[in-house]
């Protein structure tokens, strides 16, 4: 084995290859180009690529979603009823008149695909798929990569990109099969389809801030896993927990709202007292239900908020391409917990469609921005941490 | 001032390092005040027994590990500076190369982290696999190279960036003697194209084959440093043997001894090559043949052993003393 001579001019004078150093060096920069960050980042997501190809739940997951794409595309709507790969179901009143314009596509892309596949399904395998990422990059290969001249910090951001890749290239091929089916089947092309895919990445990246950090500390793919998972649960509970005291406030001042207007239509002081005590008796219980409201919004708005999150894509999906929501479509107009907690709050003389349209009204005042911006802030300490810790770590 | 900036581009030593230290959570001093000069163009071989520090050196170097303190330069650059590593080439120890890439794909991917050009690197990842015997095997899976594959891939990713400095540990670590061999050639063959060689290993043997200086790390400390001659200077020893019977003088330079009923020796340690030629002149002037001069000095490996016994001694004697002032110091309390 000869080793070739780059420096052969210099072989037997080290001291003039000693000169081609600093300055002549062909990889030496003293400061990194654009070209060189593009050199170096493309490289990385190339591997990450080729990491994500050489897994098995990668392709698992992208055969799921041509499964699920392909089992609606089975489905078929027409004047005489609905078919599953031609054979009638002969549902009565099941026709094209009453899902028309690609409306039953819609609806369950919209239910189904998005809200329970990509919503659930699909994120965990997105978590499990890219567990050992993080974990990796702290404990065997890091070595070599730390040796080269690319920082610490662009190193881990590079690498939650490249995690990010894998739910972004999961649901561009939902969105892709998606929006064939519901021009070809459903008759309708809607480029808003294609909506889903930034916000499910948003989505999504709120969940593997956790697992890259968690993945980064413990090195382990199982802790970062059961952590993550673990968050996710929180983030539900403080979410139902805001939601059932949003109700219980809302019903209790509504309570108020309603007994006082009553005061003002009796005649007789005796009836007026009587109800005048049931708005003090009232009053300390809004006043605690306002409290606990408080605190879990306060929870809520520290961390990310998942479920509003999917909300959006549902939103935007609805109002994009013109789809009829959940509750749209139950005839509802108000949040799944609320549904649930409406018998508790029924003895009270304010009337259900009342209490859900308040809700309703509370839900809508809350911006895209307090959404998705108090999220991705959390997100952003959360990430610090992570680079902050990855910059001091010995290997 | 045009002088300063020569030297900073041009250093004599390709490795300066001024006191390093290294104290790890748990007040573990795993380097305590370490200098070492490596100069340009030469091989310069790491010796120490496990936990002696050397993979923590090594990977100070490499920017893996922060060190407590540390001064000096690396390439004439402080140590950690980013850009420079780029000029740098390193082998970790137990180094995971990605299974799902080919060794080519390796060797390229390093080489875009180390700012070249694809078809620089492409050209460079082939040339550098075709020097380390994995040419034919470039295109295969890392997952099914065996250790010694591996490391070899291992060595052409450390070389792809065409590095002025290599530092490389335990680059032999799973790999039969043939490639072992060919990774001393490989060795040899980058001092002679002018390119510094750090070279961390176990193999005493191997070390003492190549390289050209070595310094040898003990409990977080540079014992020794300098060439193989440099180091086994004070043990040089002198046999000497001649006809007849030893004369009583002789006693002044070392015990004496019968090789054959008519043939004597002497052996002593000396440095001093006067002291040699005035015993020869003696004998000589008393008619004693002289059959033979032998020159002996002690092996890297006995130098080795030597110095870790010594210190493995001092630390024993200290851990005693240490033990046995705790000792008095409860017996006083108790009393």
């Amino acid at each position: 084995m000869n080793a070739p001579s780059p420096h052969a001019q210099n072989a037997q004078n080290p001291s003039v290859s000693a000169v081609s150093t600093t300055s002549t060096h062909p990889c030496y920069r003293a400061h990194l180009t654009p070209t060189d960050y593009v050199v170096q980042t493309w490289a990385l997501f190339g591997s990450a690529y080729q990491e994500l190809n050489a897994r098995k739940l990668f392709w698992v997951a992208l055969a799921l979603n041509a499964l699920i794409i392909g089992a609606v595309a089975a489905i078929g709507i027409d004047d005489s009823g609905i078919s599953i790969l031609g054979y009638e179901l002969g549902i009565p009143g099941v026709t094209a008149k009453l899902f028309p314009d690609g409306q039953l596509y819609k609806q369950i892309f919209s239910t189904l695909g998005v809200g329970i596949w990509l919503a659930w399904l699909s994120t965990i395998l997105a978590l499990l798929s890219t567990a050992s990422m993080f974990p990796d990059l702290a404990t065997g290969g890091v070595d070599t990569m730390l040796s080269k001249p690319v920082g610490r910090g662009r190193l881990f951001v590079t690498k939650f990109a490249t995690g990010l890749l894998f739910t972004a290239l999961q649901v561009a091929v939902f969105a892709v099969l998606a929006f064939l089916v519901l021009g070809i089947r459903g008759g309708v092309w809607e480029v808003g389809m294609f909506v889903v895919i930034p916000l499910m990445v948003v989505f999504f990246s709120y969940l593997f801030a956790v697992q890259a950090v968690v993945g980064m500390i413990t090195r382990s793919p199982i802790a970062s896993v059961i952590v993550t998972l673990l968050f996710w649960i929180v983030i539900f509970l403080v979410h139902s927990g805001e939601q059932f005291t949003l109700l219980g406030m809302t019903a209790s001042r509504l309570e108020i709202e309603a007994l006082e207007r009553k005061i003002e239509t009796l005649q007789t002081e005796d009836a007026k007292s009587g109800v005048i005590l049931a708005v003090e008796a009232e009053k300390p219980q809004q006043a605690n239900w306002k409290l606990a409201h408080d605190l879990f919004y306060a929870a809520k708005t520290i961390i990310p908020k998942s479920t509003e999150t999917i909300g959006l894509t549902s939103r935007a999906l609805s109002l994009a391409a013109n789809m009829p929501t959940n509750d749209e479509v139950e005839g509802e107009g108000e949040d799944a917990s609320a549904r649930q907690q409406r018998g508790f709050f029924r003895s009270r003389s304010v009337s259900d469609r009342k209490l859900r349209q308040a809700i309703q009204t509370e839900m809508d005042s809350r911006s895209v921005w307090w959404v998705v911006g108090t999220s991705f802030a959390f997100e952003s300490v959360l990430l610090s941490f992570g680079i902050w810790y990855f910059k001091r770590r010995d290997f | 001032m045009v002088a300063d900036a020569a030297r900073s581009h041009n250093p004599p030593h390709a490795i300066d390092l001024v006191d390093v230290t290294k104290m790890y959570a748990g007040k573990v001093h795993a380097l305590q005040g370490v200098s070492m000069q490596v100069r340009r163009g030469e091989i310069f071989g790491l010796l120490g027994p496990n936990g002696a520090g050397k993979s923590t050196l090594v990977k100070i170097m490499a920017t893996i590990v922060r060190p407590t303190t540390a001064s000096g330069t690396i390439l004439g650059a402080p140590i950690g500076h980013h850009p420079t590593l780029a000029r740098v080439g390193y082998l970790p120890e137990h180094h995971r190369f990605p299974q799902y890439l080919t060794g080519r794909q390796c060797v390229e991917f390093f080489g875009a982290m180390c700012l070249m050009r694809r078809h620089a690197r492409r050209a460079r990842a082939a040339e550098m696999l075709d020097v380390v015997g994995m040419g034919a095997w470039g295109d295969r899976r890392v997952s099914t190279y065996s250790k010694g594959m591996q490391q070899r891939t291992g060595l052409a990713a450390a070389l792809v960036n065409d590095p002025e400095l290599v530092i490389l540990d335990e680059p032999t670590d799973g790999v039969d003697p043939v490639g072992r061999h060919e990774i001393r050639d490989v060795l040899l063959a980058m001092r002679d194209q002018g390119r510094t060689v750090f070279l961390n290993s176990h193999l005493l043997g191997e070390v003492e084959l190549v390289c050209d200086r070595v310094a040898i790390m003990l409990k977080g400390k540079v014992e020794r440093q300098g060439s193989l001659a440099e180091l086994t200077h004070e043990s040089r020893r002198w046999k000497i043997v001649f006809d007849g019977a030893a004369p009583t003088w002789i006693s002044e330079f070392g015990e004496p001894s019968r090789t054959t009923a008519d043939r004597s020796c002497v052996e002593f340690k000396s440095d001093d090559i006067a002291r040699v030629q005035s015993l020869i002149d003696r004998l000589r002037a008393e008619h004693h043949a002289i059959v033979g001069v032998t020159e002996t000095r002690e092996s890297l490996e006995d130098l080795f052993m030597r110095l870790v016994r010594d210190v493995d001694g001092r630390s024993s004697a200290v851990g005693a003393s240490n033990v046995n002032s705790a000792m008095r110091a409860t017996t006083g309390a108790t009393r």
